[in-house]
């Protein structure tokens, strides 16, 4: 039941999956409920078509480089029959050497899930002889390196059990074509063709997948490297920790500027105690910031200056005397504090509050 | 009151214009005119610009806006340039032009509040 449920949530999420190449029956999305909570988990699924700008142009272009004709693919519905007769045997076969080893046999934790992997296994290789190569069969062919990646099948393994494919495939050709070897081999060509063309399909999402996570990472890394706090009315901190790059002086200049107007603030303090290396680079952005700050009206101050920076900048001959700079942050908010008009004072320890 | 496109007002000592129509290059040079034709005739003690109201400033208005801040005070008047949004100060500063020597203030009440300042102590500097 459970199974079923993870069909129709998947189903729903994504209609053109609907149209996708014919033979794959209901459970081929199933692999992933199976293993990891499926889509109802991941709920994000980026649409690798998108991303990889596969279009028909590009399906064209790829079939082209892998050299694959009319001939071939013809010659792959031709051998139709001989794939309905052998892909039962040839996907034993790759299993045998998938839970041979340890590693790939993690994947497949229970009989039922291996029943239905090899199931899944059945059609593919039906797949392969279908003789109609479209965007669909593409659309297709992407899901399954998708689902290959989520589960976490490391590449090496995917490879690896490909190569245990072309040889079983190899053998049952030459059994089929029996004596007449250059059929075989003929035959054999085009597979292997179809198969790279899936391969590079597949590795091509293994690669997205990657970088989408990067990208998001990368994203998530930005939002938490501007962190404004309030330190006091109108007053803002930005402590600023880690290398500063070009990106990321922009948006620090962005943020700031932001925060200014949006807060109203009349001072902003920019501690680059956590800043690793300042150079000339990242002085430029500090005094633009700054220059920035001005033209909106309002000022900026510089702390966390130790004496290692405040000899580099000297000697870099950066000119940084128009902004309000301090060694500590707490120099920083006391300054910033009677640019308000306020002043940290110490309380009377005997009176106990009596001056109020 | 200057014909200009861009309304002047008196306020006390100080002359405020609101710009709230995009700057071209004739209208920013219209408003120079004024600005200084009226300066001169009230001997206004300070001027507040309020760009609050523009998404873009090229570098030839920031430049007209500047420079009347200069010629005004040439003329005894104190320029505080008011409101300038975000964006716009970013785009000024990636292309080099801080507008050196020029006043600015987050909001108009601001403005008003350092231009006070700026025209009650005028003999210390």
């Amino acid at each position: 039941m459970q199974d079923g449920r993870g069909t129709n949530q998947i189903r729903n999420g994504s209609e053109p999956v609907r149209q996708c190449y014919t033979p794959l029956p209901e459970f081929y999305y199933d692999y992933n409920s199976s293993t990891t909570g499926g889509a109802v988990m991941h709920g994000y699924q980026p649409d690798y078509m998108e991303i990889l700008k596969l279009d028909e142009d590009e399906r064209k272009k790829r079939l082209a480089f892998y050299e694959l004709t009319d001939e071939d693919f013809k010659r792959l519905a031709s051998l139709r029959p001989f794939a309905d007769r052998w892909t039962h045997e040839i996907t034993e076969g790759l299993y045998e050497l998938l839970m041979g080893q340890p590693e790939s046999r993690a994947f497949f934790p229970d009989e039922a899930t291996l029943a239905r992997v090899k199931r899944m296994q059945n059609s593919y290789f039906l797949g392969l002889f279908s003789g109609n190569y479209d965007i669909n069969y593409v659309r297709d062919r992407l899901r399954v390196g998708a689902a290959h990646e989520r589960i976490g099948m490391p590449p090496k393994l995917y490879l690896g059990a490909y190569r245990r494919y072309l040889a079983l495939i190899h053998m049952r050709l030459l059994d089929h074509f029996k004596g007449n070897e250059s059929e075989a081999s003929n035959a054999l060509s085009s597979i292997r063709k179809i198969i790279f063309f899936d391969m590079a399909l597949a590795i091509d999402t293994y690669i997205a997948a990657y970088l989408e996570t990067v990208t998001r990472h990368q994203a998530a890394i930005r939002e938490l490297s501007t962190p404004v706090i309030k330190v006091h009315d109108r007053i803002l901190l930005l402590p600023i920790v880690g290398t500063v790059d070009t990106a990321r002086a922009h948006q620090i200049m962005e943020t700031v500027l932001l925060q200014v107007v949006e807060q109203q603030a009349k001072v902003m303090i920019l501690d680059i105690a956590g800043v690793p290396v300042v150079d000339t680079k990242v002085a430029d952005h500090i005094l633009k910031t700054t220059a920035a700050v001005q033209l909106l009206g309002s000022q900026t101050i510089l702390t966390g200056i130790s004496a290692s920076v405040a000899r580099t900048v000297v000697q870099l001959g950066v000119e940084i005397t128009r902004m309000h700079t301090r060694s500590k942050l707490s120099e920083g908010i006391e300054l910033a504090l009677s640019i308000v008009g306020k002043k940290i004072t110490s309380k009377s320890v005997r009176g106990g509050g009596e001056e109020f | 009151m200057a014909g200009g496109p861009i309304p002047i007002l008196k306020i006390g000592p100080t002359l405020l214009a609101t710009i709230q129509i995009d700057l071209h290059d004739t209208v920013v040079d219209a408003f120079q005119n004024d600005v200084l034709e009226e300066i001169e005739r009230t001997s206004a003690k300070g001027l507040i610009i309020d760009i609050s109201a523009l998404e873009t400033v090229d570098s030839y208005v920031a430049r007209t806006l500047a420079n009347t801040g200069k010629m005004a005070k040439l003329m005894g008047t104190n320029t505080v340039i008011v409101g300038m949004r975000p964006a716009v100060a970013a785009t000024l500063v990636r292309m080099g032009y801080f507008m050196e020597g020029i006043d600015t203030a987050l909001s108009l009440e601001e403005g008003l509040e350092l231009q006070k300042i700026r025209t009650t102590v005028p003999d210390t500097e």
